[in-house]
Order: C-alpha cells, then sequence, then structure tokens
C-alpha cells in the first residue's frame, strides 16, 4: 500500500486527534487489509502519512498481536486457549485443526497458504468455550474438536474478503 | 432468581437495543436531556459520587472520586475515556453491553464527559472486538444524525464528541496508561504513576478513564437518582454489578445482580446450573483471572467488594472462572501463567522475566520432571516480582499462582513427586444464557 492510499483512508480522521501520531495505529491496521500483513513499503506508507520514521512505527507494530509483519495465510484462524476455553477442550481442538492442516503442534500456516492457525489469548467469548475467531470476523463457539473438519472446510469456501481486517 | 437488568437494558426490554427509536422508546438520553437541561454538571459529578459507584474494570475506585479529582479550570483539554479493551480472562460482559445496548454506553460516556466539562470520549476497544466495533460505528452515526452527540450534545452550542479507536491485540492496553499510550500512537505500555491520568493524562490533559460497565452504569444513576443506585448493595458495594461465569458450569453466561445479595454458592449452582453429574466445585478464580482462587470453604461467601477481599481475592472484573474437580490445579496455574507471559509488556523486568520463569517452573511440574522444592521457588520467584513493577499486571500474574500453592499444597506437592494427570476436558454444547 502506498501513502497516498493510507493518506485518503486517514483523512476523515484526523480532525479527531490532536496529534497525528496517534493514527499509527489505525494506519497500520488499514494498511494490512491490503494483503494480510505489512511489508517495509506498508510501514514506510504509514511512515510517510503520519510523518514519522519507518523505523518508529515497525517498533509500534511490533508490539502488537494482530498486526503482521511476515506473511501469513489467506485466513487467519485464532484459537482461543486461555483457562476457560481451555477447561473446555481447546487443546483438543487446537491439535486436531493443526492435525488437520498437516501442522506441527505449534502452528503455522498450511502449505498451500490457505489457512495460518494460531493459539490466543482471551478472546472474550468465554460463555461460548471453546471459541475461534477467523480474522476480526464475530468469535464462533462453541467449536467442538469434532467439529475441527467441518470448521476448516467453511473457512476455506468462504469468499476472500476484498478488505482483510486482522 | 435475583437478576436484574439495569445495565442489561435490553433484557429487560426483551429484544437488542440497537435501533436508536428502540433506545429512546425505552427511556435513554433521558437521563442526558435532563442532566444537561437541568442540571449543573457539579450535580452530575455529585451524584456520582453520592452513588459510591465504584470502577468496574477491576480496580474498584469510586467512579465520582476519581471524576473530582479532574481539575475544574484545566487550560488543557479534558477527555474521557471509555477503556473497552476487554482482555481480562473470564471477562464478557462489555462485550454484550456494546454489542446489544450500544447507546447506554454512548450516553454514559457523555453525562460523565458533561460531569466533568469535557467536549470530547474516546472509545478504546480491543481489536479483536471488531464485530462490537461495528454495532458502536452505527450506534455513533444514529447519536450524531439524532443530534444527541455533536455541536450540541451538552446544551446549544455546547458540544460533545466520541471517538471510537480500535486496537490491535494486547492486553495491556487495558491498563489505564497502557491505554494512553496505545490512544496516542505508541507501544502500550504503562506510564510511572503519579501523575495520575486525572491530572496528566491523555496528551498529559486532564482524563478521567472508565471501563465499559461503569459509565453504562450512569445513565440509570442520572435517571433514578443516587440514593436509588445506593439503596442496592452495601454502604461501599453499591448498586447492581453483572458477573461472567465461565468455566465447568451448565449455564456459563453474563448475570447481572446486586451486589452482596448473592453468594458465590447461589451465583454458580442456582443461576449457572451447577456442574456436570459427579462433579463438585474444586476453584474459583472469581474476579477475573488477576486474582487469588477460592476453594470450596469459600462457597458462601457474598459477592461484593469486602466480603470477597475478606474471604482473601478481589471481586475485580467479576470474569468468574470455575473448575470442578475434574482439572488438576497446577494445570489450570500453568495455564494462567502462560497468559502473563504472553501479554508481560516487558517494560519491567521482574514482570519480563518473572512470568517467564513461573511458566517454566510450572511447567516441568505438569509434565512430571519437576522437583519438590521447586514449589517453594515459585514462591520465591513470585515473591521477588509483586511491588517491583509499575503497573497491575505483575501482581495479577502472581496472584492465582501464589494462592494456588497455598490454597492446594497437597496437590502442588503430589505434582511434584508425578505430573499432573492426564487433561480430561468438558467437551460438550451447553446453551450460555443470553445477554
Amino acid at each position: 500500500m502506498n501513502a497516498d492510499q493510507v493518506n485518503a483512508y486517514l483523512a476523515p480522521l484526523r480532525d479527531r486527534y490532536p496529534e497525528s501520531r496517534a493514527l499509527i495505529l489505525p494506519a497500520l491496521k488499514y494498511a494490512q487489509t491490503e494483503k494480510g500483513w505489512l511489508d517495509l513499503e506498508d510501514l514506510e506508507a504509514v511512515a510517510e502519512a503520519t510523518g514519522l520514521t519507518s523505523a518508529y512505527v515497525e517498533s509500534v507494530a511490533s508490539f502488537y498481536d494482530r498486526l503482521y509483519l511476515r506473511p501469513t495465510g489467506r485466513r487467519i484462524v485464532s484459537v482461543c486457549v486461555t483457562l476457560s476455553c481451555m477447561l473446555r477442550g481447546s487443546d483438543q481442538l487446537y491439535a486436531r485443526l493443526c492435525d488437520l492442516e498437516g501442522l506441527p503442534p505449534e502452528g503455522g500456516t498450511s502449505e498451500d497458504g490457505g489457512v495460518t492457525i494460531q493459539t490466543a489469548q482471551c478472546l472474550g467469548y468465554c460463555d461460548k468455550a471453546p471459541c475461534v475467531q477467523v480474522d476480526v470476523d464475530e468469535t464462533e463457539g462453541p467449536v467442538l474438536p469434532d467439529e475441527a473438519e467441518e470448521f476448516l472446510a467453511k473457512v476455506r469456501a468462504a469468499a476472500q474478503p476484498t478488505e482483510v481486517w486482522r | 432468581m435475583p437478576i436484574r437488568n439495569i445495565v442489561y437494558r435490553h433484557l429487560e426490554h426483551g429484544g437488542d437495543l440497537t435501533a436508536l427509536s428502540d433506545y429512546e422508546a425505552s427511556g435513554g438520553w433521558k437521563a442526558l436531556e435532563t442532566a444537561t437541561a437541568h442540571m449543573e454538571r457539579d450535580d452530575v459529578l455529585y451524584a456520582l459520587h453520592r452513588s459510591v459507584l465504584r470502577g468496574r474494570g477491576g480496580a474498584g475506585f469510586p467512579m465520582g472520586r476519581k471524576a473530582s479529582f479532574i481539575p475544574k479550570d484545566a487550560e488543557k483539554p479534558v477527555y474521557v475515556v471509555c477503556n473497552a479493551d476487554e482482555s481480562e480472562p473470564g471477562t464478557f460482559k462489555d462485550r454484550a453491553i456494546m454489542e446489544h445496548n450500544p447507546f447506554q454506553l454512548l450516553e454514559g460516556i457523555a453525562l460523565a464527559g458533561y460531569a466533568i466539562r469535557s467536549r470530547h470520549g474516546y472509545i478504546y476497544i480491543r481489536g479483536e472486538y471488531e464485530h462490537q466495533a461495528r454495532a458502536l460505528d452505527r450506534a455513533l452515526e444514529a447519536a450524531y444524525s439524532a443530534g444527541h452527540l455533536g455541536p450540541d450534545a451538552h446544551g446549544p452550542g455546547e458540544p460533545f464528541d466520541i471517538t471510537l479507536h480500535r486496537g490491535a491485540g494486547a492486553y495491556i492496553c487495558g491498563e489505564e496508561t497502557g491505554l494512553l499510550e496505545s490512544l496516542e500512537g505508541k507501544r502500550g505500555q504503562p506510564r510511572l504513576k503519579p501523575p495520575f491520568p486525572a491530572v496528566a493524562g491523555l496528551w498529559e490533559s486532564p482524563t478521567l478513564i472508565n471501563n465499559v460497565e461503569t459509565l453504562a452504569s450512569v445513565p440509570p444513576i442520572i435517571e433514578h437518582g443516587a440514593d436509588w443506585w445506593a439503596q442496592m448493595g452495601t454502604e461501599k458495594s453499591t448498586g447492581v454489578k453483572i458477573f461472567s461465569v465461565s468455566g465447568h458450569v451448565m449455564r456459563p453466561g453474563n448475570y447481572e445482580i446486586v451486589l452482596h445479595d448473592t453468594s458465590l454458592r447461589e451465583l454458580i449452582y442456582d443461576i449457572c446450573g451447577g456442574f456436570r453429574p459427579g462433579r463438585d466445585f474444586k476453584a474459583c478464580w472469581v474476579g477475573g483471572s488477576s486474582v487469588p482462587v477460592l476453594t470450596k470453604e469459600h462457597l458462601d461467601v457474598a459477592l461484593d467488594y469486602e466480603s470477597l477481599q475478606a474471604a482473601g481475592t478481589f471481586l475485580g472484573s467479576a470474569g468468574c472462572i470455575v473448575m470442578d474437580d475434574s482439572e488438576c490445579i497446577v494445570r489450570a496455574t500453568l495455564r494462567l501463567a502462560e497468559f502473563y507471559r504472553h501479554e508481560s509488556c516487558g517494560k519491567c523486568s521482574p514482570c519480563r522475566e518473572g512470568t517467564m520463569w513461573m511458566v517454566k517452573l510450572l511447567d516441568r511440574l505438569v509434565n512430571g520432571e519437576g522437583r519438590p522444592e521447586d514449589v517453594d521457588l515459585l514462591l520465591k520467584v513470585s515473591g521477588r516480582i509483586q511491588g517491583r513493577v509499575l503497573c497491575a499486571l505483575a501482581d495479577g500474574a502472581v496472584a492465582p499462582i501464589a494462592s494456588a500453592v497455598h490454597l492446594f499444597p497437597d496437590e502442588f506437592a503430589e505434582v511434584a513427586r508425578n505430573g499432573s494427570p492426564p487433561p480430561t476436558p468438558m467437551i460438550e454444547s451447553t446453551a450460555g444464557a443470553a445477554a
């Protein structure tokens, strides 16, 4: 993404903040929608649009779990593994999802680049444990380990969003 | 059942209050209208003070007192910030407010802004809550169109704006100064206090930061009066509070109850349906995960700030995680330790290094590679973290670990000898409560 595109997105937001530095997070989140992660060009575009250096922008970006500085799969499946979900079988669900995608126990991106499977800390859907979030779609649950195959099929069959919010 | 639907007005109404007309029909925006037309700003502040409404995010500090710290003749702009970074394990109460009753939150923010002479509020919502953020986007648009927000929100020519700001995944941004850093466009690492946000907060301006539930409690307090709120509960634990209950109970969900009127036993067994046949209560983290664990002997504690403190824990965010006797306490404690290790922002060495070592020790206990002295070592490490850090995250990490070692000494000793038994999670779809 280039600085013009980022600037166009930020234009209506600028008068909401006394300092342009505050636009970094909105800008990074938007820059990420193009391909689902941020490369150097994206960081430079955000830097130019917010008047900061790309090194500073990267230092901010690297702080947040949902900003990706390396390539990811087309969809990211985040499985909550915090206590409430663990008590309801999240580890078994996570293992099953990784297994189905031929991934090691720590997760990662499937060979065809279709999905990234990762663990997540409490997603705030503990009443629906174990819960799973695809990109920033509404978190779903309970997704039982037996339903993992069906769940992945649904994720893979869904149309790729034009803007990948994560 | 002693369930009340005051903050969860949508449950009283019998359906979502996401359409402005429905919220208005249920009495919405009347509190703001009344306040701006008939009450001085200080009267609203005084009402908050007299209600003894305590912060619902975890710390429990009285909102009115916090608001009174905001200088009345500030040269810089004054801000209200709504903390919607709900990330405390086991806590999902704010999610339902934003999703089903968003206008009550906006009205509460506008009222808080009126009380402290602010013209601009920010909502900082966790990045994972995009679904809820979009509900707030729609509510903001409708509230602006109707003139509830904008140039005349606080009376003719008296503006008030609300801006929604999305996070990007970091628990520490729920810590108030970490939130301010993040909102300013920095890494979300907490600041040294003092100065407190009321003096120098967002862009070094006086800032009132409160949780979603706290702010959503303000409209009913202004509408029905501080006395009405304060006569519920006890002197120091007033009004209603939403408990998010999860884990091994049969009916997990959000339940709004009057403080002090319900015991932990009633919440777990009567309201949440207890456990599966053949299973019994073992442990509970009643205030989210950053609190000391409770055991069977605490079941009759009343759910209010003072009673829970007397029982050795905290009401916290009231994210009540309940565990039955099918799970090992050491394994559960390890899982919480892993959470804090992941979420430590890295600024203070005792937290950054200490959370890592606590995970290593617990991990080898669970995996049968522990030594008997590791349990004491765990307590020693935790003792070197507490009180040596900038923010509450590390204390929150230590609380469930140290308390579990103290309350389940036999089980820790047994796990140190033989490791944890294999996990046996409760894998079934149980119907949660509507919220």
